[in-house]
This record gives structure tokens, sequence and C-alpha cells, in this order.
């Protein structure tokens, strides 16, 4: 060791201080891979397939674009309006930097989407998944990607409960886009889309959110 | 760029590459920053997939392995401060199931006053100084990573080292 005590100090640290160990990288590409198999994107694969699907995939997400953003700005809308006619001063209150509008849109949209993880959730201890699970849940994701890119950023508690929905809803789009629930890796699937909602606490929060205007969807 | 082209139009293949070169670094980070495989897991996955559906938010104004440290980094500062509200419910429990690892030949005393001065630093401290005095990192990385000043990446770390001499250097005169 140095006589410089604070090269002491380091090399002790180093040492000590959450040392890790090997990358356990395999494992992690694994999951990852499962994630970005969900995410868009997802379809340079086979360039003839792509080909002839891109366009009927293009006008699939250019429709969910436009419905989702049809609806948030109708949320919006009717955000604005309420906010005129109820003058609901403690929600402006509660979320300092974030338009009152764009809290009501995410409100209304919690409880949309609590509504849905609550199926999943139902569906799962049944080992299956409703096929229009996968549509819905590719509306909500598209909504939550846009209350992102909106502004959520302003209100830190509602930026992350967004990201945390976006992770739990690409899982669920690419599980119950898969179709069946035969084979062990689709159930195998299907509980660590379970797993987060409950480890990312995400229908408690969701409620929460979603409560001071009415919209809880449980 | 030319991999960052073809794994933002989904090509697996490219993503793989981009993952190979950088996963040992931002593992290596999130444990330091986590201490726990499981949350270093979590984090370095969670950052990937972060990147992966922004991949065509990347503009290449800064270096590739830059913007994904600042989301790692992110990634990992914001999800400990979910484990640590979520802790505090579990204190007794996660109390009795706290084991130190026992191969390290610094004193036991030592470690967890190390544990303990190293943990008492303010995160953007902690930060800089487990990135630079711990992982390497340069100030210029550093800087660039967390989106600040040279000077100021500097003037973190001195500011580290300076808390931790004070919390630990009658313990190494004590111990080694």
């Amino acid at each position: 060791m140095s006589e410089d005590p604070m090269d002491r100090i380091l090399d002790a640290v180093r040492e000590t201080y959450h040392a890790p160990g090997r990358t356990p990288k395999e494992a992690m590409w694994e999951v990852i891979q499962r994630g970005t198999e969900a995410a868009p994107g997802d379809d340079v694969i086979d360039l003839t397939a792509v080909r002839n699907a891109r366009p009927v995939r293009r006008y699939r997400s250019y429709a969910w674009a436009a419905a989702a953003a049809a609806a948030l700005v109708l949320g919006i809308g009717i955000g604005r309006m309420t906010t005129r006619v109820g003058g609901d001063s403690s929600l402006a209150n509660a979320a300092d930097g974030v338009p009152t509008s764009l809290r009501f849109a995410a409100a209304e949209h919690f409880g949309r989407t609590e509504s849905l993880l609550t199926m999943v959730r139902a569906d799962a201890r049944q080992g299956r998944i409703d096929p229009m699970t996968s549509t819905w849940a590719r509306g909500l994701l598209v909504q939550t990607r846009l209350l992102i890119d909106y502004g959520s950023g302003a209100e830190p508690a509602m930026q992350e409960l967004l990201e945390d929905l976006e992770l739990v809803l690409v899982q669920i789009v690419g599980l119950a886009g898969s179709g069946s629930m035969e084979g062990d890796r689709t159930r195998m699937e299907l509980e660590l889309a379970v797993r987060s909602v409950e480890e990312r606490e995400l229908l408690p929060r969701l409620q929460a959110a979603g409560r001071p205007l009415g919209f809880s969807g449980a | 760029m030319q991999l960052i082209e073809r794994a933002s139009k989904g090509d697996q293949q490219a993503f793989r590459a981009l993952y190979d070169a950088n996963v040992d670094r931002i593992y290596r980070l999130a444990y330091r920053m986590a201490g726990e495989e499981d949350l270093a897991k979590d984090f370095t996955q969670e950052t990937f997939l972060r990147v992966y559906q922004r991949l065509d938010q990347f503009r290449g104004d800064a270096a590739f392995s830059t913007w994904l440290h600042s989301i790692a980094v992110s990634v990992v500062l914001n999800g400990l401060r979910k484990v640590d509200r979520h802790r505090k419910r579990e204190r007794p429990l996660e109390d009795a199931a706290h084991v130190i690892p026992g191969n390290s030949p610094v004193e036991p005393g030592l470690r967890d006053r190390i544990e303990d001065a190293v943990n008492q630093l303010p995160d953007i401290y902690k930060t800089v100084f487990l990135m630079h005095d711990l992982e390497g990192y340069t100030h210029g990385e550093i800087a660039e990573t967390l989106g600040v000043a040279e000077g100021t990446s500097k003037a973190r770390l001195s500011r580290a080292r300076a808390k931790l001499r004070e919390a630990l250097g009658d313990a190494m005169q004590e111990y080694v």
C-alpha cells in the first residue's frame, strides 16, 4: 500500500466498496432482448417480409398514434374546460410546473391503464391473456409516450410513473401480440409482466395519481 | 454511427454489438452505485431498454457512450431513490438479512466505516467519486455524462475526497 493516507483510503475503498464481480452479460441480454422484441422498430428481421408488410404496419401505427394523440388532445381540452368551470386550484397547486390540462389528461390515462393492468393480472392468474389486450395496450403505450414527450418532466413523480408504465406496457404489447398462451416461455413472460407491475407498485401509484380527478379505473 | 443507425431500425445484431461494447462499464458503474447484483442487473437492463427505445432520438452531438452513460446514471439514481423509499418501509427485514461479504482482507470494522462514509456522501459527490476514483472515468467523460463543466467535476471530486479523508483518516491510522 502507498504511504499517502488518501491513497491508502482510496485503495481500501476500491477494494471494499461495492466491488463488482463478473458482468452477467448473457443473462441480462436475454431480458433486454425480450424487451426489445416488444418495442417498436423490431420489424427489421426479414427485409422482404418487412417491405410487404410496411404499408399495413405504417397505417396501423399512424392510426394508433392519431387515436392516442386525439385522446390526449381531447383530455387536455376537457381539462381546460373543467379547470375554467370548476376552478380546481388544488390541482394546480399540487403540480407546479405541469399544466392542469395535462394533469387532467394524464389522470384519465392513468385510470384506463389501471383497468388494463388489473385485467392482465386477473388473466395471469388463469394462465391466459385476452387477445384484445395487445390492441388496448398498444394504444395506451403510444399515449404514455406522448404524455412523456408532452412535458410531464416538470413533475418528477409523474415522469417516473409514466416511464415505469412505458416499460410494463412494452412487455404487455409484446406478450399479448405473441398470440396464444401456449408454452412455458409465454407463461413466464406473463409472470414477469405481472411481477413488474407489482414490483413497481404500479396499481397503487396509478390509483393515487388518478384519484384526485375521479378517474381510477378499478 | 452505422451501428447506431442499424440498431435504431431494429437490427438486433447491431444493437447486440453496441451492448457488447458498453455493457461491462455500465454494469460496473451500476454495481458500484447500487451495491447489489440484482439491482445492478435491473438498472443495466433498464438502461439498455431505454436506449433501444430512444435510439432514434440520438443525434450524435455527443459520443454514444456518453449518451448511454447519462441515461444509466439517471436510471440508477432514480432507481435507488425508489428502492430507498421501499426499504424504509421494510427496514427490519432488510437489516436481518444483511450479510457483509467476508472475502476481503480489509478489517470488517474498517469495511463498515468505509461503507458508511461513502454512503454518507451526497449523490452529486458520490457519483463523481465512484466514476473517477473507483471506475477510472476521466473528468471530461464525467462532465459530459452529468452535463456539468469539467471544473465542476473536479470540484465535486475534491469535496468527496475531503469528506472521506475527514471520515476515514483516523480509521486508516488505526486499521492499516
